[in-house]
């Protein structure tokens, strides 16, 4: 499916024919589960987020203006969902030293600690002020490119480097200077 | 932890939907579909009475501007012609903004039961 199959499908939606937005669905579930799941790291939050996004989407299918690509306005949305609900339900935050490390991090499964310093990013990224933290999840959710992150967040790129770029030294600082 | 790490842990963070997304979403999709839609609020009817409140409060400004202006001295005698001239047109600003909410609404009230 591409960005052309995409518009035919909102065309025949606009139209009343209601099984096109689920090739909708079916095509853009897993970027929008996974947007979701990047903000709150709970699946089944997710995808009650994700679910909001598309009934939001469909409720404004006529407002696309067709002036960027279906998906640019679908991943606009979703993000600016899923900030609101972030904000208004934070997830729930654990400090840095509440963490639990490995006692001896040379003796575990490599794949095991793999998943324990992920954990840590995650909680040191949900410790953020919102604005780096929304940028950087949404930085690393479109593949690192940040064009398209800003589009998402409706931001000019440069505001959005300098987002990134506070927020990668803070996350830095949090993780690696974080009391042990 | 590595530095090259937190670009790792950061870019590969993916799950996949669960079997009966599509389902669940489309079933909201057809509820939103099957709902009415929403009731525009009714501009037309409620533009006198928002004309009226604003008339009026720019006429309260206006009198406290103007009191402000002929000073303290001759505030009392201000408030007295205030008083004698103005109270009477006060109140029926004050009845007549009372009347409208209550005749609009009761219009749109009889509006929709007639609808129905």
């Amino acid at each position: 499916m591409s960005a052309a199959d995409d518009e035919r499908a909102v065309d025949r939606v606009l139209q009343g024919d209601l099984s096109a937005f689920e090739e909708i669905v079916r095509r853009w579930q897993g970027p929008i589960v996974n947007m979701a799941y990047r903000f709150c790291h709970d699946r089944g939050r997710a995808e009650e987020m994700a679910q909001e996004a598309f009934v939001k989407a469909f409720r404004g299918l006529a407002k696309w203006r067709r002036e960027a690509a279906f998906s640019t306005w679908l991943f606009a949305l979703a993000a600016n969902l899923y900030r609101t609900e972030i904000r208004r339900i934070p997830p729930r935050t654990v400090g840095l030293d509440e963490i639990a490390e490995p006692a001896d991090p040379r003796g575990t499964e490599p794949d095991l600690e793999d998943r324990e310093q992920r954990r840590l990013v995650q909680r040191a990224l949900r410790t953020l002020p919102p604005k780096y933290r929304d940028a950087l999840v949404l930085f690393y959710f479109h593949g690192m490119d940040i064009v398209t992150a800003a589009q998402s967040l409706r931001l000019p790129e440069g505001t959005m480097k300098t987002r990134l770029s506070r927020g990668r030294d803070m996350l830095r600082r949090k993780l690696f200077h974080a009391p042990r | 932890m590595h530095r090259d790490d937190l670009d790792r842990f950061l870019r590969d963070d993916d799950i996949v939907p669960s079997s009966g997304f599509v389902a669940h979403v489309m079933d909201a999709v057809h509820a939103e579909a099957a709902a009415p839609p929403a009731i525009p609020f009714p501009w037309a009817r409620a533009l006198p009475g928002i004309v009226a409140t604003a008339a009026a409060f720019v006429a309260l400004i206006a009198g406290f501007v103007s009191l402000a202006i002929e000073g303290p001295a001759s505030a009392a005698t201000t408030t007295t012609n205030l008083a004698n001239d103005t109270i009477v047109a006060w109140l029926v600003v004050v009845l007549l903004l009372c009347t409208v909410p209550v005749a609009v609404s009761l219009r749109f009230t009889r509006t929709l039961v007639n609808d129905d």
